[in-house]
């Protein structure tokens, strides 16, 4: 599964590597613009060992906004699974949030925090937290009929049950969501980055942009892609061990 | 008397032809009775009206004060995170801790208590659904084909085991077997088309308590008798 993913991102950067080749010789452009493969790989090997611990802080930054998105995800959408008032309230609030472009509050977060590493979490944790908040909250206010009736009806029923039933029976949609989030927890986390903030992958290619240096910056991006398949990779390995472990059948 | 039903008329919202009209029906004594008829004449419908679990119907329902009634139906599961004996005996009572074993034993399941529900066959899946909840208090307990996939000869065991342990309290079981019907219960309401007049009719059956083969006779003519009126 891991080495599945890093082969796909591979096969797909390598496209767009020679997609960018086709385009430099095609249009004759000059290695200013796009830079021939030895100069990428010349500049590649020069920054490899800076841009991977900077990808590696950007990376522990979206681990932690996913962490903190997943658990904050799961309250609310415990609280928001009956068709209450609240719950009512929470998910057409999720559903108007989750609409609105959160990056374009970002610099709003930088005004009254300033960069550093609790304004690149709150970005991150943001950006991927409304899409999971409103998975979850549609996977914990689906009843799981067949299986709830005997609870409900002899007055068994209690909430750590229910929420245990559905996020059982929904174990490889949660996998798939939580999964899925840590592209957007890597992306919030760039971004914020990118806007204002004085270290991280997405520093280091506010910095390459500045100086025209795409060498540069596509060894950041192929070094984003790797650690995005191998931790996307490790989560599901994480989610299928736990589903065999809780026999959750396919 | 627990349960009386008058005049029920039960529609589905955006449906043009009711389910029941002016339907009536009255449980007197405690027993094995039976719901029958063809698939789609509301034999469900009417278990889950019955069971508090549908509203929205017209005229009267009587249930006796503070009786239980509960419904169960065959495609129930248990959670896949435990086993069978771990989901049975958290919800078991502890006054019916005695009964559960017997239960396990005649209905079948001594050898597959200690697998996960989806590892079981589809008889045994309904047999542990059913054996749950005869497990709990109720007074009425509707059945909605509790026995399918289950074989002929343990559907008798498991029959004549309920009428033998719960002889005060009433069960309304919904089965397409006709045999099955005729032989083993006390009262028999008979659904029809909506179209006849009336949509339910109510039967006697043979209410047979042991293995002994009924009178061949009054079998026959009890089981025409459904058939006829179905």
């Amino acid at each position: 599964m891991l080495a599945r993913r890093v082969l796909q991102f591979l096969i797909v950067f390598a496209s767009g590597l020679i997609f960018l080749m086709i385009l430099k010789y095609s249009l004759t452009l000059s290695d200013y613009v796009i830079p021939s493969p030895l100069d990428i790989w010349h500049t590649g090997k020069d920054i490899l060992t800076v841009y991977f611990f900077d990808t590696l802080n950007t990376l522990s930054v979206a681990i932690i906004g996913q962490i903190i998105s997943v658990f904050l995800a799961f309250s609310v959408g415990i609280g928001a699974r009956k068709s209450t008032f609240a719950g009512s309230f929470i998910k057409a609030a999720a559903y108007n949030i989750q609409a609105y472009p959160i990056v374009a509050v970002a610099p709003i977060i930088f005004i009254l925090l300033g960069d550093g590493f609790i304004t690149r979490l709150i970005i991150a944790a943001m950006i991927c937290y409304f899409p999971l908040l409103l998975s979850i909250i549609g996977i914990m206010s689906e009843p799981v009929t067949d299986i709830e009736h005997f609870y409900n009806v002899t007055s068994r029923m209690r909430w750590q049950l229910e929420v245990k039933i559905r996020a059982f029976e929904n174990m490889h949609k949660l996998i798939t969501v939580i999964s899925g989030s840590t592209t957007l927890a890597m992306a919030g986390t760039i971004v914020a980055e990118f806007i204002a903030a004085d270290r991280g992958i997405g520093h280091s290619i506010r910095i390459a942009l500045y100086q025209s240096d795409l060498s540069r910056i596509l060894t950041a991006l192929f070094l984003i892609g790797i650690f995005i398949s191998v931790y996307q990779g490790m989560l599901e390995w994480a989610g299928e061990r736990i589903g065999n472990r809780w026999h959750v059948s396919n | 008397m627990i349960l009386s039903l008058t005049n029920l008329t039960f529609q589905y919202p955006d449906t043009e032809i009711p389910v029941f009209r002016t339907l009536n029906f009255s449980l007197d004594s405690p027993g094995f009775h039976a719901l029958f008829g063809a698939s789609g004449v509301g034999k469900t419908s009417f278990a889950r009206i019955v069971a508090g679990e549908l509203t929205g119907f017209s005229g009267q329902l009587y249930i006796k004060d503070k009786s239980i009634v509960l419904y169960s139906y065959n495609q129930e599961r248990l959670p896949g995170w435990g086993t069978i004996r771990h989901f049975i005996d958290s919800t078991t009572p502890s006054s019916m801790i005695e009964m559960k074993k017997q239960l396990i034993d005649i209905f079948g399941l001594s050898d597959c208590i200690n697998l996960r529900f989806s590892q079981l066959s589809l008889g045994q899946k309904n047999r542990v659904n059913l054996i749950r909840y005869l497990l709990q208090e109720f007074d009425l307990l509707i059945m909605d084909e509790s026995l399918a996939n289950v074989d002929e000869r343990l559907r008798e065991t498991i029959i004549l085991k309920i009428k033998e342990s719960f002889p005060d309290r009433y069960f309304l079981y919904i089965s397409h077997n006709l045999m099955e019907i005729t032989k083993f219960s006390d009262t028999i309401l008979i659904f029809r088309d909506i179209e006849k007049i009336p949509q339910t009719l109510t039967l006697k059956g043979l209410d047979i308590a042991s293995r002994e083969m009924p009178d061949r006779d009054r079998l026959e003519t009890t089981v025409l008798e459904v058939m006829n009126a179905c």
